[in-house]
Protein backbone atom coordinates (compact mmCIF):
# COMPACT_ATOMS: atom_id res chain seq x y z
CA UNK A 1 0.00 0.00 0.00
CA UNK A 2 2.10 2.78 -1.33
CA UNK A 3 0.12 5.78 0.09
CA UNK A 4 3.24 8.04 1.03
CA UNK A 5 1.84 10.93 -1.24
CA UNK A 6 1.00 14.37 0.38
CA UNK A 7 -2.94 13.91 0.73
CA UNK A 8 -3.31 11.50 3.80
CA UNK A 9 -6.58 9.67 3.79
CA UNK A 10 -8.96 10.31 6.57
CA UNK A 11 -12.32 8.86 7.52
CA UNK A 12 -15.01 11.18 7.93
CA UNK A 13 -17.66 11.39 10.09
CA UNK A 14 -20.19 9.70 7.87
CA UNK A 15 -18.58 6.73 7.39
CA UNK A 16 -17.65 6.51 10.97
CA UNK A 17 -21.24 6.53 12.12
CA UNK A 18 -22.34 4.07 9.42
CA UNK A 19 -19.68 2.00 10.80
CA UNK A 20 -20.92 2.69 14.13
CA UNK A 21 -24.30 1.64 13.36
CA UNK A 22 -23.75 -1.58 12.03
CA UNK A 23 -22.06 -2.35 15.07
CA UNK A 24 -24.76 -1.37 17.57
CA UNK A 25 -27.33 -3.23 15.35
CA UNK A 26 -25.53 -6.16 14.24
CA UNK A 27 -23.13 -7.05 16.64
CA UNK A 28 -24.97 -10.88 17.13
CA UNK A 29 -27.65 -10.73 14.27
CA UNK A 30 -25.55 -13.88 12.59
CA UNK A 31 -24.28 -15.57 15.78
CA UNK A 32 -23.13 -19.22 16.03
CA UNK A 33 -21.13 -20.50 18.59
CA UNK A 34 -18.23 -21.24 16.71
CA UNK A 35 -17.51 -17.74 14.44
CA UNK A 36 -19.88 -15.39 17.27
CA UNK A 37 -19.01 -11.63 16.69
CA UNK A 38 -16.86 -11.77 13.42
CA UNK A 39 -19.63 -11.39 10.73
CA UNK A 40 -21.12 -8.25 12.50
CA UNK A 41 -17.11 -7.38 13.08
CA UNK A 42 -16.64 -7.49 8.93
CA UNK A 43 -19.81 -6.18 8.33
CA UNK A 44 -19.36 -2.92 10.36
CA UNK A 45 -16.18 -2.72 9.27
CA UNK A 46 -17.04 -2.56 5.60
CA UNK A 47 -17.87 0.50 4.79
CA UNK A 48 -14.45 1.71 5.97
CA UNK A 49 -12.88 -0.44 4.09
CA UNK A 50 -14.20 0.95 0.83
CA UNK A 51 -14.00 4.60 2.18
CA UNK A 52 -10.08 4.04 2.57
CA UNK A 53 -9.06 1.54 -0.20
CA UNK A 54 -10.60 2.39 -3.87
CA UNK A 55 -9.12 -0.79 -5.23
CA UNK A 56 -11.91 -3.56 -4.94
CA UNK A 57 -8.67 -6.14 -4.59
CA UNK A 58 -7.49 -3.81 -1.35
CA UNK A 59 -10.70 -4.52 0.09
CA UNK A 60 -10.72 -8.10 -0.07
CA UNK A 61 -7.11 -8.18 0.96
CA UNK A 62 -7.93 -5.75 3.84
CA UNK A 63 -10.87 -7.82 5.19
CA UNK A 64 -9.27 -11.05 5.96
CA UNK A 65 -7.89 -9.61 8.96
CA UNK A 66 -10.92 -9.02 10.12
CA UNK A 67 -12.05 -13.13 9.52
CA UNK A 68 -10.32 -13.82 12.47
CA UNK A 69 -12.81 -15.17 15.47
CA UNK A 70 -14.16 -12.22 17.42
CA UNK A 71 -16.39 -12.93 20.32
CA UNK A 72 -16.76 -9.79 23.45
CA UNK A 73 -18.98 -8.15 25.54
CA UNK A 74 -20.65 -6.07 22.42
CA UNK A 75 -21.29 -2.58 24.55
CA UNK A 76 -17.95 -1.97 25.74
CA UNK A 77 -16.58 -3.89 22.65
CA UNK A 78 -17.85 -1.07 20.53
CA UNK A 79 -14.42 0.37 22.02
CA UNK A 80 -12.43 -2.14 19.58
CA UNK A 81 -14.26 -1.43 16.77
CA UNK A 82 -13.12 2.67 17.16
CA UNK A 83 -9.55 1.07 17.54
CA UNK A 84 -9.55 -0.69 14.33
CA UNK A 85 -10.77 2.22 12.51
CA UNK A 86 -8.04 4.53 13.64
CA UNK A 87 -5.59 1.42 13.26
CA UNK A 88 -7.32 0.86 9.65
CA UNK A 89 -7.12 4.33 8.36
CA UNK A 90 -3.08 4.50 9.52
CA UNK A 91 -2.76 0.91 7.46
CA UNK A 92 -4.19 2.71 4.60
CA UNK A 93 -1.79 5.79 5.06
CA UNK A 94 1.13 3.83 5.21
CA UNK A 95 2.07 3.21 8.22
CA UNK A 96 3.96 0.23 9.68
CA UNK A 97 0.90 -1.54 10.18
CA UNK A 98 -0.39 -5.10 9.35
CA UNK A 99 -3.50 -7.41 9.66
CA UNK A 100 -1.44 -9.03 12.15
CA UNK A 101 -1.00 -6.13 14.42
CA UNK A 102 -4.58 -5.14 14.52
CA UNK A 103 -5.52 -8.93 15.02
CA UNK A 104 -3.36 -8.75 17.56
CA UNK A 105 -4.47 -5.96 19.82
CA UNK A 106 -8.12 -7.12 19.00
CA UNK A 107 -7.24 -10.83 20.43
CA UNK A 108 -5.81 -9.41 23.34
CA UNK A 109 -8.45 -6.36 24.09
CA UNK A 110 -11.42 -8.78 23.60
CA UNK A 111 -11.19 -10.77 26.67
CA UNK A 112 -10.47 -8.52 29.20
CA UNK A 113 -13.01 -5.81 27.73
CA UNK A 114 -15.76 -8.85 27.64
CA UNK A 115 -15.07 -9.65 31.77
CA UNK A 116 -15.00 -6.03 32.22
CA UNK A 117 -18.46 -5.50 30.48
CA UNK A 118 -20.25 -8.34 31.36
CA UNK A 119 -19.69 -7.77 35.24
CA UNK A 120 -20.27 -4.08 34.61
CA UNK A 121 -22.84 -4.00 32.23
CA UNK A 122 -24.72 -7.22 32.64
CA UNK A 123 -23.95 -7.82 36.56
CA UNK A 124 -24.27 -3.83 37.65
CA UNK A 125 -26.10 -1.12 35.78
CA UNK A 126 -28.89 -3.86 34.02
CA UNK A 127 -29.92 -4.82 37.19
CA UNK A 128 -29.17 -1.45 38.75
CA UNK A 129 -31.91 -0.35 36.67
CA UNK A 130 -34.60 -2.83 36.35
CA UNK A 131 -34.19 -2.72 40.34
CA UNK A 132 -35.29 0.42 39.90
CA UNK A 133 -37.63 0.21 36.97
CA UNK A 134 -39.35 -2.78 39.62
CA UNK A 135 -39.87 -0.28 42.20
CA UNK A 136 -41.95 1.84 39.94
CA UNK A 137 -43.97 -1.03 38.49
CA UNK A 138 -45.76 -2.04 41.26
CA UNK A 139 -49.72 -2.58 41.38
CA UNK A 140 -48.80 -3.19 37.65
CA UNK A 141 -48.09 -0.01 36.87
CA UNK A 142 -46.27 0.46 33.20
CA UNK A 143 -44.10 3.34 34.17
CA UNK A 144 -41.15 1.08 35.51
CA UNK A 145 -40.97 -0.94 31.87
CA UNK A 146 -40.98 2.58 29.96
CA UNK A 147 -39.08 4.23 32.58
CA UNK A 148 -36.18 0.97 31.69
CA UNK A 149 -36.85 1.30 28.31
CA UNK A 150 -35.86 4.95 27.87
CA UNK A 151 -33.01 5.15 29.89
CA UNK A 152 -31.31 1.65 29.12
CA UNK A 153 -31.72 2.34 25.55
CA UNK A 154 -30.49 6.38 25.75
CA UNK A 155 -27.61 4.98 27.81
CA UNK A 156 -26.91 1.91 25.25
CA UNK A 157 -26.38 4.13 22.05
CA UNK A 158 -24.78 7.45 23.17
CA UNK A 159 -23.07 5.74 25.50
CA UNK A 160 -21.39 2.65 22.47
CA UNK A 161 -21.50 6.08 20.55
CA UNK A 162 -18.79 7.74 22.55
CA UNK A 163 -16.87 4.53 23.44
CA UNK A 164 -16.65 3.50 19.32
CA UNK A 165 -15.75 7.20 18.80
CA UNK A 166 -13.16 7.79 21.95
CA UNK A 167 -11.48 4.25 20.33
CA UNK A 168 -10.92 5.98 17.06
CA UNK A 169 -9.63 9.19 18.58
CA UNK A 170 -6.66 7.65 20.81
CA UNK A 171 -6.15 4.03 19.29
CA UNK A 172 -5.44 1.43 22.11
CA UNK A 173 -5.02 4.25 24.99
CA UNK A 174 -8.32 4.17 25.02
CA UNK A 175 -9.45 1.54 26.81
CA UNK A 176 -6.37 2.91 29.67
CA UNK A 177 -9.54 4.81 31.46
CA UNK A 178 -11.61 1.06 31.54
CA UNK A 179 -8.90 -0.92 32.54
CA UNK A 180 -6.13 1.42 34.25
CA UNK A 181 -6.63 2.72 38.02
CA UNK A 182 -9.23 5.07 37.52
CA UNK A 183 -11.30 2.64 35.80
CA UNK A 184 -10.48 0.14 38.49
CA UNK A 185 -11.86 2.50 41.41
CA UNK A 186 -14.94 3.43 39.21
CA UNK A 187 -15.85 0.14 39.02
CA UNK A 188 -15.57 -1.01 42.86
CA UNK A 189 -17.71 1.78 43.03
CA UNK A 190 -20.57 1.22 40.58
CA UNK A 191 -19.80 -2.32 42.18
CA UNK A 192 -20.75 -1.29 45.69
CA UNK A 193 -24.19 0.70 43.89
CA UNK A 194 -24.95 -2.59 42.35
CA UNK A 195 -24.65 -4.78 45.46
CA UNK A 196 -26.57 -2.52 48.11
CA UNK A 197 -29.57 -2.12 44.84
CA UNK A 198 -29.46 -5.61 44.44
CA UNK A 199 -29.95 -6.40 48.47
CA UNK A 200 -32.79 -4.41 48.34
CA UNK A 201 -34.32 -5.79 45.34
CA UNK A 202 -34.46 -8.97 47.02
CA UNK A 203 -35.80 -7.90 50.48
CA UNK A 204 -38.76 -5.54 48.57
CA UNK A 205 -39.57 -8.44 45.94
CA UNK A 206 -38.89 -12.02 47.34
CA UNK A 207 -40.26 -13.12 50.49
CA UNK A 208 -39.37 -16.81 51.58
CA UNK A 209 -41.40 -17.10 54.55
CA UNK A 210 -42.38 -20.31 56.61
CA UNK A 211 -45.76 -21.03 57.81
CA UNK A 212 -44.92 -23.64 60.48
CA UNK A 213 -46.55 -23.21 63.76
CA UNK A 214 -46.44 -25.57 66.87
CA UNK A 215 -49.64 -25.84 68.48
CA UNK A 216 -49.86 -27.11 72.36
CA UNK A 217 -52.47 -29.35 73.69
CA UNK A 218 -55.36 -26.86 74.19
CA UNK A 219 -54.81 -26.24 70.46
CA UNK A 220 -53.20 -22.55 70.87
CA UNK A 221 -50.39 -21.60 68.72
CA UNK A 222 -46.94 -21.84 71.00
CA UNK A 223 -44.84 -21.01 68.28
CA UNK A 224 -44.94 -19.04 65.24
CA UNK A 225 -41.59 -19.54 63.70
CA UNK A 226 -41.95 -16.49 61.34
CA UNK A 227 -42.56 -14.06 64.06
CA UNK A 228 -39.83 -15.30 65.86
CA UNK A 229 -37.42 -15.17 62.85
CA UNK A 230 -38.63 -11.59 62.32
CA UNK A 231 -38.08 -10.46 65.31
CA UNK A 232 -34.40 -11.33 64.99
CA UNK A 233 -34.03 -10.42 61.47
CA UNK A 234 -36.25 -9.77 59.01
CA UNK A 235 -36.33 -11.54 55.65
CA UNK A 236 -33.90 -14.19 57.61
CA UNK A 237 -35.12 -17.01 55.04
CA UNK A 238 -34.72 -15.35 52.23
CA UNK A 239 -31.24 -14.45 52.84
CA UNK A 240 -30.57 -17.69 54.19
CA UNK A 241 -32.12 -19.40 50.58
CA UNK A 242 -30.07 -17.05 48.39
CA UNK A 243 -27.14 -17.64 49.90
CA UNK A 244 -27.67 -20.87 50.32
CA UNK A 245 -27.91 -20.86 46.33
CA UNK A 246 -24.68 -19.12 45.94
CA UNK A 247 -22.80 -21.40 47.85
CA UNK A 248 -23.98 -24.40 45.76
CA UNK A 249 -23.06 -22.29 42.73
CA UNK A 250 -19.86 -20.64 43.71
CA UNK A 251 -18.57 -23.12 46.48
CA UNK A 252 -19.48 -26.83 45.33
CA UNK A 253 -20.19 -25.56 41.45
CA UNK A 254 -23.91 -26.73 40.94
CA UNK A 255 -25.42 -25.04 37.58
CA UNK A 256 -27.75 -22.47 37.69
CA UNK A 257 -30.08 -25.13 36.69
CA UNK A 258 -29.40 -27.97 39.56
CA UNK A 259 -29.49 -25.04 41.99
CA UNK A 260 -33.47 -25.05 40.58
CA UNK A 261 -33.88 -28.40 40.72
CA UNK A 262 -32.56 -28.75 44.41
CA UNK A 263 -34.89 -25.84 45.23
CA UNK A 264 -38.07 -27.87 44.13
CA UNK A 265 -36.79 -31.05 46.25
CA UNK A 266 -35.87 -29.06 49.00
CA UNK A 267 -40.05 -27.39 48.48
CA UNK A 268 -41.30 -30.80 48.05
CA UNK A 269 -39.95 -32.27 50.53
CA UNK A 270 -41.08 -28.81 52.89
CA UNK A 271 -44.66 -28.58 51.74
CA UNK A 272 -44.78 -32.66 52.63
CA UNK A 273 -44.05 -31.72 56.18
CA UNK A 274 -45.61 -28.60 56.49
CA UNK A 275 -42.45 -25.77 56.88
CA UNK A 276 -43.83 -24.55 53.54
CA UNK A 277 -47.55 -23.34 52.69
CA UNK A 278 -48.53 -20.99 49.67
CA UNK A 279 -51.82 -20.80 51.20
CA UNK A 280 -53.72 -21.45 47.85
CA UNK A 281 -57.05 -21.58 47.86
CA UNK A 282 -59.82 -20.93 44.74
CA UNK B 1 -58.40 -15.62 28.47
CA UNK B 2 -57.50 -16.77 25.61
CA UNK B 3 -54.63 -16.17 22.48
CA UNK B 4 -55.73 -16.36 18.71
CA UNK B 5 -53.26 -16.41 15.93
CA UNK B 6 -53.05 -12.50 15.05
CA UNK B 7 -51.53 -12.50 18.82
CA UNK B 8 -49.92 -15.34 18.58
CA UNK B 9 -48.09 -14.26 15.93
CA UNK B 10 -47.49 -11.15 17.01
CA UNK B 11 -45.62 -12.48 19.90
CA UNK B 12 -43.54 -14.81 17.40
CA UNK B 13 -42.64 -11.75 15.87
CA UNK B 14 -41.10 -10.08 19.29
CA UNK B 15 -39.80 -13.21 20.11
CA UNK B 16 -37.23 -12.60 16.60
CA UNK B 17 -36.44 -9.31 17.71
CA UNK B 18 -35.15 -10.16 21.28
CA UNK B 19 -32.95 -13.48 22.25
CA UNK B 20 -29.37 -13.44 22.82
CA UNK B 21 -28.64 -13.39 18.70
CA UNK B 22 -31.31 -11.17 17.91
CA UNK B 23 -32.67 -9.43 15.03
CA UNK B 24 -32.72 -5.49 16.75
CA UNK B 25 -29.25 -5.80 18.11
CA UNK B 26 -27.89 -6.57 21.45
CA UNK B 27 -29.20 -3.17 22.93
CA UNK B 28 -32.72 -2.74 21.73
CA UNK B 29 -33.33 -6.24 21.39
CA UNK B 30 -31.53 -8.39 23.42
CA UNK B 31 -31.04 -5.71 26.64
CA UNK B 32 -34.52 -3.82 25.91
CA UNK B 33 -37.39 -6.20 23.72
CA UNK B 34 -35.88 -9.26 25.60
CA UNK B 35 -35.82 -8.38 29.13
CA UNK B 36 -39.46 -9.92 31.13
CA UNK B 37 -40.66 -6.24 32.24
CA UNK B 38 -40.73 -4.98 28.99
CA UNK B 39 -41.64 -8.06 27.69
CA UNK B 40 -44.18 -7.79 30.37
CA UNK B 41 -45.33 -4.74 28.76
CA UNK B 42 -45.63 -5.80 24.95
CA UNK B 43 -47.40 -9.06 26.14
CA UNK B 44 -49.73 -7.07 27.99
CA UNK B 45 -50.29 -4.56 25.34
CA UNK B 46 -51.05 -7.46 22.63
CA UNK B 47 -52.74 -9.61 24.72
CA UNK B 48 -55.25 -6.74 26.68
CA UNK B 49 -54.40 -7.08 29.69
CA UNK B 50 -51.26 -4.88 30.77
CA UNK B 51 -51.75 -4.99 34.52
CA UNK B 52 -51.64 -8.69 34.48
CA UNK B 53 -48.75 -8.83 32.03
CA UNK B 54 -46.74 -5.74 34.06
CA UNK B 55 -47.41 -8.17 37.56
CA UNK B 56 -45.78 -11.45 35.20
CA UNK B 57 -43.19 -9.09 33.77
CA UNK B 58 -41.82 -7.99 37.28
CA UNK B 59 -42.09 -11.52 38.57
CA UNK B 60 -40.04 -12.92 35.92
CA UNK B 61 -37.59 -9.89 35.63
CA UNK B 62 -36.54 -10.96 39.53
CA UNK B 63 -35.82 -14.65 38.36
CA UNK B 64 -33.71 -12.87 35.83
CA UNK B 65 -32.13 -9.63 36.87
CA UNK B 66 -28.44 -10.54 36.50
CA UNK B 67 -29.23 -12.90 33.35
CA UNK B 68 -24.84 -12.33 32.50
CA UNK B 69 -23.92 -14.59 29.27
CA UNK B 70 -20.08 -15.30 29.58
CA UNK B 71 -19.08 -16.76 26.02
CA UNK B 72 -22.43 -17.02 24.36
CA UNK B 73 -23.68 -19.84 26.68
CA UNK B 74 -26.98 -19.24 28.41
CA UNK B 75 -28.32 -20.77 30.87
CA UNK B 76 -32.39 -19.63 29.85
CA UNK B 77 -33.38 -17.85 26.73
CA UNK B 78 -35.07 -14.48 27.28
CA UNK B 79 -37.33 -14.97 24.05
CA UNK B 80 -39.17 -17.78 25.35
CA UNK B 81 -39.33 -16.80 29.10
CA UNK B 82 -41.01 -13.08 27.83
CA UNK B 83 -43.03 -14.16 24.46
CA UNK B 84 -43.72 -17.75 25.75
CA UNK B 85 -43.32 -17.68 29.28
CA UNK B 86 -45.59 -14.60 29.88
CA UNK B 87 -48.02 -15.36 27.92
CA UNK B 88 -48.64 -18.84 28.94
CA UNK B 89 -48.43 -17.74 32.76
CA UNK B 90 -50.94 -15.07 32.04
CA UNK B 91 -53.70 -17.32 30.85
CA UNK B 92 -52.72 -19.98 33.84
CA UNK B 93 -53.28 -16.34 36.03
CA UNK B 94 -56.69 -15.56 34.77
CA UNK B 95 -58.67 -19.40 34.32
CA UNK B 96 -57.08 -19.91 37.57
CA UNK B 97 -58.88 -16.57 38.69
CA UNK B 98 -56.14 -15.41 40.94
CA UNK B 99 -55.21 -11.92 41.85
CA UNK B 100 -53.09 -10.32 38.72
CA UNK B 101 -50.95 -8.41 41.87
CA UNK B 102 -51.19 -10.95 44.17
CA UNK B 103 -48.13 -13.03 45.75
CA UNK B 104 -49.40 -16.48 44.33
CA UNK B 105 -49.96 -14.83 41.14
CA UNK B 106 -46.82 -14.11 41.05
CA UNK B 107 -44.93 -17.53 42.31
CA UNK B 108 -47.34 -19.00 39.04
CA UNK B 109 -45.31 -16.86 36.50
CA UNK B 110 -42.18 -17.78 38.15
CA UNK B 111 -42.34 -21.55 38.00
CA UNK B 112 -44.08 -21.28 34.53
CA UNK B 113 -41.34 -18.52 33.24
CA UNK B 114 -38.25 -20.36 34.36
CA UNK B 115 -39.91 -23.39 33.20
CA UNK B 116 -40.21 -22.56 29.85
CA UNK B 117 -37.08 -20.42 29.81
CA UNK B 118 -34.83 -23.24 30.84
CA UNK B 119 -36.24 -25.69 27.85
CA UNK B 120 -36.27 -22.55 25.34
CA UNK B 121 -32.45 -22.73 25.55
CA UNK B 122 -32.72 -25.07 23.07
CA UNK B 123 -34.30 -22.59 20.82
CA UNK B 124 -31.13 -20.27 21.30
CA UNK B 125 -29.06 -23.13 20.31
CA UNK B 126 -31.01 -24.05 17.24
CA UNK B 127 -30.93 -20.47 15.79
CA UNK B 128 -27.00 -19.88 16.26
CA UNK B 129 -26.59 -23.56 14.70
CA UNK B 130 -29.00 -22.57 11.72
CA UNK B 131 -26.67 -19.41 11.10
CA UNK B 132 -23.43 -21.56 10.21
CA UNK B 133 -25.41 -21.69 6.93
CA UNK B 134 -25.20 -18.15 6.26
CA UNK B 135 -21.94 -18.08 7.77
CA UNK B 136 -21.10 -20.05 5.28
CA UNK B 137 -22.02 -18.04 2.51
CA UNK B 138 -20.22 -15.55 4.16
CA UNK B 139 -16.84 -17.44 3.77
CA UNK B 140 -17.75 -17.78 0.03
CA UNK B 141 -18.56 -14.42 -0.47
CA UNK B 142 -14.96 -12.97 1.56
CA UNK B 143 -12.84 -15.78 -0.73
CA UNK B 144 -14.46 -14.74 -4.05
CA UNK B 145 -14.64 -11.02 -2.75
CA UNK B 146 -18.05 -10.08 -3.49
CA UNK B 147 -17.97 -7.85 -0.35
CA UNK B 148 -21.36 -6.40 -1.12
CA UNK B 149 -22.79 -9.49 -0.33
CA UNK B 150 -21.88 -9.40 3.52
CA UNK B 151 -23.94 -7.31 4.87
CA UNK B 152 -26.86 -9.82 3.84
CA UNK B 153 -25.26 -12.46 5.51
CA UNK B 154 -24.79 -10.46 9.01
CA UNK B 155 -28.58 -8.90 8.96
CA UNK B 156 -30.70 -10.45 6.48
CA UNK B 157 -30.28 -14.36 6.31
CA UNK B 158 -30.48 -14.97 9.88
CA UNK B 159 -34.40 -13.99 9.57
CA UNK B 160 -34.90 -17.21 8.34
CA UNK B 161 -33.31 -19.04 11.08
CA UNK B 162 -36.00 -16.64 13.45
CA UNK B 163 -38.55 -17.53 11.28
CA UNK B 164 -38.19 -21.08 12.00
CA UNK B 165 -36.98 -21.26 15.68
CA UNK B 166 -38.34 -18.50 16.89
CA UNK B 167 -41.50 -17.43 15.41
CA UNK B 168 -42.93 -20.39 14.69
CA UNK B 169 -42.08 -21.77 17.72
CA UNK B 170 -43.85 -18.94 19.93
CA UNK B 171 -46.51 -18.76 17.56
CA UNK B 172 -47.39 -22.60 18.12
CA UNK B 173 -46.69 -23.18 21.45
CA UNK B 174 -48.56 -19.34 22.73
CA UNK B 175 -51.58 -20.45 20.40
CA UNK B 176 -51.79 -24.31 22.05
CA UNK B 177 -50.16 -23.84 24.90
CA UNK B 178 -53.18 -21.69 26.37
CA UNK B 179 -55.34 -24.06 25.75
CA UNK B 180 -53.04 -26.71 27.76
CA UNK B 181 -52.54 -24.23 30.57
CA UNK B 182 -56.60 -23.99 31.16
CA UNK B 183 -56.73 -28.00 30.99
CA UNK B 184 -53.77 -27.83 33.44
CA UNK B 185 -56.11 -26.71 35.73
CA UNK B 186 -58.77 -29.33 35.69
CA UNK B 187 -55.92 -31.90 36.22
CA UNK B 188 -53.89 -29.97 38.91
CA UNK B 189 -56.09 -29.11 42.08
CA UNK B 190 -55.09 -25.77 43.74
CA UNK B 191 -54.67 -27.43 46.94
CA UNK B 192 -53.01 -30.50 45.94
CA UNK B 193 -48.95 -31.01 46.75
CA UNK B 194 -47.71 -30.31 43.40
CA UNK B 195 -49.10 -26.99 43.16
CA UNK B 196 -47.90 -26.32 46.63
CA UNK B 197 -44.57 -26.93 45.41
CA UNK B 198 -44.89 -25.15 42.40
CA UNK B 199 -45.85 -22.06 43.85
CA UNK B 200 -42.78 -22.61 46.80
CA UNK B 201 -40.56 -22.95 43.91
CA UNK B 202 -41.77 -19.95 42.22
CA UNK B 203 -41.59 -17.80 45.36
CA UNK B 204 -37.72 -19.00 45.90
CA UNK B 205 -36.43 -19.20 42.43
CA UNK B 206 -35.62 -14.96 42.55
CA UNK B 207 -32.87 -15.88 45.06
CA UNK B 208 -31.37 -18.38 42.06
CA UNK B 209 -31.07 -15.11 39.98
CA UNK B 210 -29.52 -13.31 42.91
CA UNK B 211 -27.10 -15.86 43.49
CA UNK B 212 -26.14 -15.64 39.65
CA UNK B 213 -25.54 -11.70 40.47
CA UNK B 214 -23.83 -12.47 43.83
CA UNK B 215 -21.54 -14.78 42.21
CA UNK B 216 -20.05 -12.30 39.77
CA UNK B 217 -19.96 -9.43 42.93
CA UNK B 218 -18.43 -11.53 45.59
CA UNK B 219 -14.54 -12.35 45.60
CA UNK B 220 -14.47 -11.96 49.54
CA UNK B 221 -16.74 -12.25 52.79
CA UNK B 222 -16.77 -8.25 52.86
CA UNK B 223 -18.05 -7.91 49.78
CA UNK B 224 -21.14 -9.38 51.58
CA UNK B 225 -21.54 -6.49 53.58
CA UNK B 226 -23.12 -4.01 51.14
CA UNK B 227 -25.73 -6.56 49.93
CA UNK B 228 -26.57 -7.07 53.21
CA UNK B 229 -26.81 -3.57 54.18
CA UNK B 230 -29.39 -2.70 51.35
CA UNK B 231 -31.23 -5.47 51.75
CA UNK B 232 -31.68 -4.36 55.33
CA UNK B 233 -32.62 -0.85 54.42
CA UNK B 234 -35.32 -2.48 52.86
CA UNK B 235 -36.29 -5.31 54.78
CA UNK B 236 -36.24 -3.28 58.23
CA UNK B 237 -36.09 0.27 57.20
CA UNK B 238 -38.52 0.03 54.44
CA UNK B 239 -36.86 2.19 51.67
CA UNK B 240 -37.72 2.34 48.80
CA UNK B 241 -35.42 1.55 45.43
CA UNK B 242 -34.73 5.01 44.85
CA UNK B 243 -33.74 5.77 47.92
CA UNK B 244 -31.77 2.49 48.39
CA UNK B 245 -29.84 3.83 44.84
CA UNK B 246 -29.40 7.40 47.05
CA UNK B 247 -27.36 5.80 50.14
CA UNK B 248 -25.76 3.30 47.80
CA UNK B 249 -23.98 6.46 45.90
CA UNK B 250 -22.72 8.63 48.93
CA UNK B 251 -20.81 4.47 49.63
CA UNK B 252 -19.49 4.77 45.97
CA UNK B 253 -18.16 8.11 46.16
CA UNK B 254 -16.25 7.08 49.41
CA UNK B 255 -15.33 4.19 47.73
CA UNK B 256 -13.83 6.36 44.95
CA UNK B 257 -12.19 8.45 46.60
CA UNK B 258 -10.43 5.92 48.89
CA UNK B 259 -9.38 3.73 45.52
CA UNK B 260 -7.47 6.46 43.93
CA UNK B 261 -6.20 7.86 47.41
CA UNK B 262 -4.90 4.38 47.94
CA UNK B 263 -2.12 4.08 44.88
CA UNK B 264 -1.16 7.52 44.88
CA UNK B 265 1.38 6.88 48.00
CA UNK B 266 3.27 3.67 46.40
CA UNK B 267 3.06 4.22 42.66
CA UNK B 268 2.29 7.57 41.23
CA UNK B 269 2.89 7.05 37.48
CA UNK B 270 -1.12 5.77 36.89
CA UNK B 271 -1.44 5.86 33.13
CA UNK B 272 -0.21 2.63 31.79
CA UNK B 273 0.02 1.41 27.94
CA UNK B 274 -2.48 -0.85 26.48
CA UNK B 275 0.82 -3.63 26.91
CA UNK B 276 0.32 -3.92 30.62
CA UNK B 277 -3.34 -3.89 30.56
CA UNK B 278 -3.87 -7.51 31.66
CA UNK B 279 -0.84 -6.63 34.63
CA UNK B 280 -2.85 -3.39 35.60
CA UNK B 281 -5.79 -5.44 36.23
CA UNK B 282 -4.22 -8.72 38.50
CA UNK B 283 -2.51 -5.83 40.22
CA UNK B 284 -5.69 -3.84 41.11
CA UNK B 285 -6.87 -7.48 42.64
CA UNK B 286 -4.29 -7.90 44.67
CA UNK B 287 -4.52 -4.46 46.16
CA UNK B 288 -8.06 -5.00 47.41
CA UNK B 289 -6.48 -7.96 49.64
Amino acid sequence: MENTNNNLKKLDQKTLSQSFHRWFWGALTCFSQEHMQTFGYMASMLPILKKLYPNHDDQVNAIHAYTAFFNTNPMLGSVIVGITASMEEARANGKDIDGETINDMRAGLMGPIAGIGDSLIDGTLIPILLGIALGMSSGGSPIGAIFYIIAWVIIAYFGQRFLYFRGYKFGDQAVNFLVGKQGAAVRRAIGIVGSMVVGGVLASWVNVTTSLKLKGADGKIFLNLQDKLNSIYPGILTVIVTLFCWWLMSKKHVSAIWTMVILVVISFLGVLVGFFNPGLSY
Amino acid sequence: MTINWLQAALLGFFACLCSNSCMAGQAVGNYTIGRPLVGGLVCGIILGDIKLGIACGVAMQLVYIALVTPGGTVSADVRAISYIGIPLAMVAISSQGLNPLGNTAADLAKSVGTLVGTVGTVLYYAVATMNLVWQSFGWKDVQKGNLDKLPAVNFLWPWVSHAIFSFLPTMLLTYYGATAVKALRNALPMDGIAMKTLFTVGGMLPCVGIAILLRQIVNKPTDFIPFLVGFTLAASLHLNLVSITIVSLLFAVLIYEIEMAKGSNKNPVTATGSSSVNDDDSNDDEEDI
